[in-house]
């Protein structure tokens, strides 16, 4: 903080523009048109009920952060200020969930030291956009400068929070990576090279994410970091990464066929890339032919979304309507496959009615986008990431309950005893 | 339905007007950023040429077990679980075995491999396992000519009575590998040893 104050401008001027899209986050939602997200079957618990959800909880949010920053980063690029001043605004409310959720773990006196630092890398990231929109290389130059500082800044932090147990080289090298994964995804992006984007666009994403476990399991005290290493935690938070990245991958290659843009095919490349990790994850969990059922029926599914966004473009209602009577089909084949696959813990109706929601979450992302409403889908966008991380959690320990029920029992029995007195000694 | 005659001419003038009023902006500059072009009837969807990925990189099965640590080098036997629900283990205290039943090494999950700390007679593949140090390599070869090479995170010894079952086999997605043998004091009258030793590893 105290380089901070020193610095440029000051950290108060750099804020404004962070202040200004937080007015616009907490606008009436009326103001944004926004509808009434249909009643879901899956929903968020209110308050999470232990550091280790909590901790869940911060990958979810930290890995949002990613990727709404960089969707920023390239509204900018690309010259559509509307669309990043929606994003910004989602950004904000990332933020403000994120420093309130920094309060419930680690504390007020944290919270209140962390909120100013993270806000002002984000405003860094914002002029390194701006400076790329404008073909302005001192104010990208500058921007790095400043990020640099922050990202020493931001590790201090998180070493001092951590009482040590987080190294002072694993924060540095953690944040850095944070931000030359944005700052390299934006660069690509102006390059019009949107295969390389779009790589380190999921990347960054990942690794974010997986900040969030890093950060919490040094922030914790040691037996509350504990919980984190337990498989059931693990499985959940590593189904939640895959599942809430899909949405965002999803979001991102609609938005560039809604928009018949040239990025269009490396985001299919990438949503491509996490429906193949999905499916070697079941291979994982369920074995190879349950893997290849489930890829079909997900491909089938993402075929459609992208489908109907298409069909938005042209525009071509026929074909819009097409799409949806495909994924309501989709829909039943893929819960009665989940249902099966979890041995019947989790009901098929249920599923049916909580992969609906989900896939109209995203068609009227789509409608909103194609209608350049951005706050509703930024709104709607938010909504279906909350959404489908809480089934994700669902999924995850139904899934690991059934796995768990064949695993082998007792110890191994390795050892005849000829060796007795070594082996006793080791 | 035909256009009006003066809907056509007006038509006509909007596309001249855009034409001359376009003709007068000042030349795109190359060296900017791309601009998205607003989307018309004429030009096609990229999207329609969209196909979902159906296909995933399988990881192929275990074949050889290398830790240059413990000179150990030893062809795997794929093996699944007893009558009892216990792992199945190899006939021969010179073989490890891959349980195969869970993931593959290299694969999301933990993948287990099993050795004998000794024989009646004499030393089994894994008698210096609880010896292996923190960082040890080990290598495992598949059947596709791939190699996957894991470092010890750590070593534990645990009562067979509390095996953490979690811990060795629960799933998860991260590529790990477990290597089990038996360790602590032998129990003579049930003929097995009290303990069990685990190896941890992650992706090196």
């Amino acid at each position: 903080m105290r380089q901070m104050q020193l610095r440029g401008h000051g950290y108060r001027w750099r804020l404004l523009p962070v202040l200004c899209f937080g007015l616009l986050a907490v606008l009436p939602a009326g103001s944004l048109s926004t509808p009434q997200v249909r009643s879901l079957t899956v929903t968020r618990a209110a308050a999470p009920a232990s550091p280790a959800e909590m901790a869940l909880r911060l990958q979810a949010l930290l890995g949002q952060h990613s990727v709404l920053a960089a969707d920023f980063m390239r509204g900018r690029i690309r010259g559509d200020e509307d669309f990043a001043q929606a994003a910004d605004a989602a950004l904000g409310r990332n933020t403000d969930a994120m420093g309130q959720l920094m309060g419930d773990l680690f504390g007020a006196d944290t919270a209140k030291a962390f909120a100013p630092r993270w806000a002002e890398h984000i405003v860094e990231l914002f002029t390194y956009a701006r400076g790329l929109a404008d073909q302005d290389s001192a104010m990208r130059a500058e921007a790095r400068e400043e990020l640099i500082e922050y990202e020493e800044d931001l590790a201090e932090f998180f070493v001092d929070a951590s009482h040590g147990r987080l190294t002072k080289a694993a924060a540095n090298g953690a944040m850095q990576m944070h931000v030359d994964h944005l700052l390299a995804q934006a660069d690509a992006y102006a390059a019009k090279n949107y295969a390389t984007a779009d790589r380190v666009y999921r990347e960054s994403y990942q690794h974010t994410y997986d900040l969030g476990g890093t950060v919490a399991g040094a922030l914790l005290a040691p037996k509350q970091a504990a919980a984190l290493q337990a498989p059931k935690w693990r499985l959940r938070s590593q189904l939640g990464k895959l599942l809430a990245e899909h949405v965002v991958l999803v979001e991102n290659v609609t938005r560039a066929a809604v928009r018949n843009t040239p990025d269009f095919a490396a985001a299919g490349q990438a949503v491509n890339g996490n429906t193949r990790d999905l499916a070697a994850a079941m291979d994982s969990l369920f074995g190879a032919a349950a893997a290849r059922d489930f890829q079909a029926l997900w491909a089938d599914h993402v075929e459609q979304l992208v489908a109907y966004a298409s069909a938005t473009a042209a525009p071509d209602a026929a074909r819009q309507e097409k799409a949806r009577t495909k994924l309501r089909e989709i829909e039943s084949r893929t819960a009665t496959f989940l249902e099966s696959a979890t041995g019947k813990r989790l009901g098929s109706s249920g599923l049916a009615s909580a992969l609906r929601s989900h896939d109209e979450m995203m068609l009227r992302h789509m409608d909103a986008f194609a209608a350049k409403d951005y706050g509703t889908a930024h709104e709607i966008a938010y909504q279906t990431y909350e959404h489908m991380y809480e089934l994700a959690r669902q999924l995850a320990d139904a899934i690991g309950a059934t796995v768990a029920a064949r695993l082998p029992v007792g110890g191994v029995q390795t050892g005849y005893g000829g060796l007795a007195e070594t082996v006793e000694r080791r | 339905m035909r256009a009006q005659p003066h809907t056509a001419a007006l038509a006509g003038l909007a596309v001249v007007l855009t034409a001359l009023l376009a003709g007068a902006q000042p030349a795109a500059d190359a060296s900017r950023p791309a601009r998205p072009q607003p989307v018309t009837a004429a030009q096609p969807m990229v999207a329609d040429a969209f196909r979902s990925a159906r296909t995933y990189p399988a990881v192929a099965a275990p074949v050889r077990l290398r830790i240059p640590a413990l000179a150990v080098d030893s062809p795997l036997q794929h093996l699944g679980r007893q009558a009892d629900g216990s792992v199945a283990v190899p006939k021969s205290p010179d073989i490890a075995a891959w349980y195969e039943r869970g993931p593959r090494p290299g694969q999301a999950g933990p993948a287990v491999i099993v050795g004998h700390v000794d024989s009646r007679d004499g030393p089994g593949i894994f008698l210096n396992l609880a010896r292996l140090p923190h960082g040890a390599v080990v290598k495992v070869d598949r059947a596709d000519g791939s190699t996957v090479t894991f470092r010890v995170t750590k070593v534990s010894r645990v009562a067979k009575t509390s095996f953490p079952t979690d811990l060795v086999y629960a799933p998860t997605l991260e590529p790990t590998l477990r290597l089990v043998t038996c360790g602590g004091s032998f129990d003579e009258t049930r003929g097995s040893y009290r303990d069990n030793v685990i190896a941890f590893a992650a992706p090196a």
